[in-house]
């Protein structure tokens, strides 16, 4: 759960790595030194990763006995029409979020380096719905949305917008958009005060020679400001995928996956089997399944960024 | 730069949304926690009839159940029992976040220093090993921990919990605690290895003092991913006894018939913690992992 710089930084702390000068003769220190924690990561890395191998080729539920299937776990999982809603809704979920959350990051970093009365203070406020937890974050909007008695219901029909109650958490789009909406609200404040650094990091003497060549606002913006910030989109993007793909905490708490199954992704989907139906094999081929996507599109995302983005990151 | 009436505008217009987007929810609820449960039951809407009241908070507190609960009949309060159970699980997620923070704070310097300083055999990889550990998602070794948590007989214990924690937290220590000892000038510890002093010695005498910002930070960030982590604390704990915020406040939501006022007051009480600990945090993230690009 590493902030979106961490990338960057550690592709170049390793390009680094070694040309300072060290300690010498102290191999063995520096070894006992990094055992802790290696040991203890391998150990909560390596194992589990191999036991979920395992277990997703074996029927492992309390229901039927304990047997070797091969890849049966990963076949019924690919032809359940569960599994395919759940995928697509995850793929829709992340094709909605990430965008809107660059875009969004971008207006809002934008918006935060202008002069303004409480510009501070909206910088240090804004780490509110960052900060608490996520699952805290799903209960407070579920108070919002909820159909019956709910802020937004109360407040749109006191001031007269609405004369009956909206469902919007039984209603599958408006649930759908209820996510987004939680999601955007406490991922948006790291979008934006990192695009704002990258953006505080672009030197005024660039406006300024784009201005002398006659570039207005829209113009300085497409020649300066999108290429400055291009590296941290990249990586707030990354971020944002990853966290987007995973997310968890905000749709147990704010929909349990529901109306029916039409906030139901893959992680609540894989806990359901797991943890509800204690399908454990069936389980770990999910996690696998999870895992490998995961990796996939980091790896389309930064096959596609442009070279050497990450590593300029640091200026 | 001079800036025209009309941007002025757009930006203060800007401004007031964004702090609505973000701030309303947070007022709403801590409103909520203190309107009757009637008042915020009724149709047409009229949370403010009558007067605000502490209640809520008392009950979670002492037990004393609000006097417009006593009216509905025991049903009711024998739901909202439940959030008794919160200041008991904001102890449990602080006594497992400041384990998690201080096995942070040993094992990530120790590692820290040696990748900073000392030339190993297997740097390099172990070091991307670490990182790499975190790409995996969460949600794919759910089921794994489960079962070797079972296995070693550590369901529903802080011990699993800290465990865990510590494993989802240490890559990004000791990224940063790297990052941030490698950024000192290294002739200090040059200068101390000439006298004879030893690693550990230089770690503990020098480095450590001189990079204590960073530690302090980092330390707090483990401790806030470790507060408010939920997943695992779902399945690793079992009884109320051990269950951390996050999992009674999941476990709320996912009861239907749950009081929202308790919820709400609940929430107030739940996130105060973080809200303390998040201005430095926030302070330690911002000029860590953005190289130190942003000013005021």
């Amino acid at each position: 759960m590493a902030g979106p710089g961490a990338i960057g930084q550690r592709i170049s702390a390793e390009t680094r790595a070694g040309q300072r000068r060290a300690f010498s003769g102290f191999a063995w220190t520096g070894a006992l030194m990094i055992a802790p924690v290696f040991l203890l990561i391998a150990l909560f890395t390596l194992y589990p990763f191999g036991r979920a191998i395992y277990e997703s080729t074996r029927i492992e539920s309390p229901i039927f006995p304990p047997q070797y299937v091969g890849l049966q776990n990963y076949r019924d999982i690919i032809g359940s029409s569960y599994f395919m809603d759940a995928a697509k809704t995850t793929a829709l979920f992340a094709a909605v979020t990430v965008p809107l959350l660059l875009v969004l990051g971008v207006l809002v970093a934008l918006l935060l380096n202008e002069p303004f009365l409480g510009n501070t203070a909206l910088r240090i406020g804004m780490l509110l719905p960052w900060a608490i937890p996520a699952t805290v974050a799903g209960l407070i909007w579920k108070w919002i949305f909820l159909d019956s008695w709910g802020a937004l219901n109360a407040l749109l029909y006191s001031v007269g917008i609405i004369d009956s109650y909206v469902q919007w958490l039984t209603t599958p789009n408006l649930a759908r958009m209820a996510v987004v909406v939680v999601f955007v609200w406490s991922q948006l404040p790291l979008a934006s005060i990192f695009l704002l650094a990258a953006l505080q990091g672009i030197p005024q003497e660039l406006y300024d020679a784009a201005s002398v060549d006659g570039a207005g606002a829209f113009g300085r913006f497409r020649a300066v400001t999108l290429p400055g910030i291009r590296p941290m989109l990249v990586i707030v993007a990354l971020f944002e995928l990853l966290m987007a793909i995973t997310n968890f905490d905000i749709t147990y708490s704010l929909t349990q996956g529901g109306p029916g199954t039409a906030t139901t992704m893959v992680t609540y989907f894989t806990w359901v089997e797991s943890f509800k139906k204690l399908d454990f094999g069936r389980g770990s081929a999910l996690a696998i399944m999870i895992a490998l996507a995961s990796l996939v599109a980091i790896l389309v995302l930064i096959r596609a960024m442009p070279k050497g983005a990450l590593v300029e990151e640091r200026r | 730069m001079r800036r025209s009436a009309g941007r002025r505008a757009i930006v203060y217009a800007g401004a007031i949304l964004l702090a609505v987007f973000w701030f309303s929810p947070f007022a709403l609820v801590a409103v909520g926690s203190v309107i009757p449960e009637v008042n915020l039951l009724s149709f047409p809407p009229d949370w403010f009839r009558d007067p605000p009241t502490l209640a809520t908070y008392r009950y979670i507190f002492t037990g004393e159940v609000p006097a417009s609960y006593e009216q509905r009949g025991a049903l009711r309060s024998m739901v909202s029992n439940e959030v008794r159970d919160v200041p008991r699980a904001i102890a449990n997620s602080f006594i497992v976040a400041a384990a998690v923070m201080l096995l942070n704070l040993v094992l990530g310097s120790l590692a820290a220093y040696a990748y900073a300083r000392i030339r190993f055999p297997g740097r390099a990889a172990t070091f991307n090993f670490i990182l790499m550990s975190r790409l995996i998602p969460s949600v794919a070794l759910a089921v794994p921990y489960y079962v070797i948590i079972q296995q070693l007989g550590w369901l529903n214990t802080y011990r699993a919990l800290i465990a865990i924690y510590a494993v989802l937290t240490l890559p990004f220590t000791v990224l940063v605690l790297t990052l941030a000892f490698r950024g000192l000038p290294p002739e200090i510890d040059e200068a101390a290895q000439v006298e004879g002093a030893s690693p550990w010695r230089v770690l503990r005498d020098i480095t450590l003092p001189l990079a204590l910002p960073n530690l302090v930070g980092a330390g707090l960030f483990a401790f806030m991913l470790a507060y408010s982590e939920f997943l695992f604390g779902l399945f690793i704990t079992t009884t109320r006894e051990r269950r951390t915020l996050p999992v009674i406040l999941g476990a709320l939501s996912a009861n239907t018939d749950v009081s929202w006022g308790m919820l709400m007051a609940s929430i107030t009480i739940g996130a105060i913690p973080t809200l303390l600990l998040a201005f430095p945090v926030w302070r330690f993230m911002v000029r860590g992992l953005t190289t130190g690009a942003v000013r005021g």
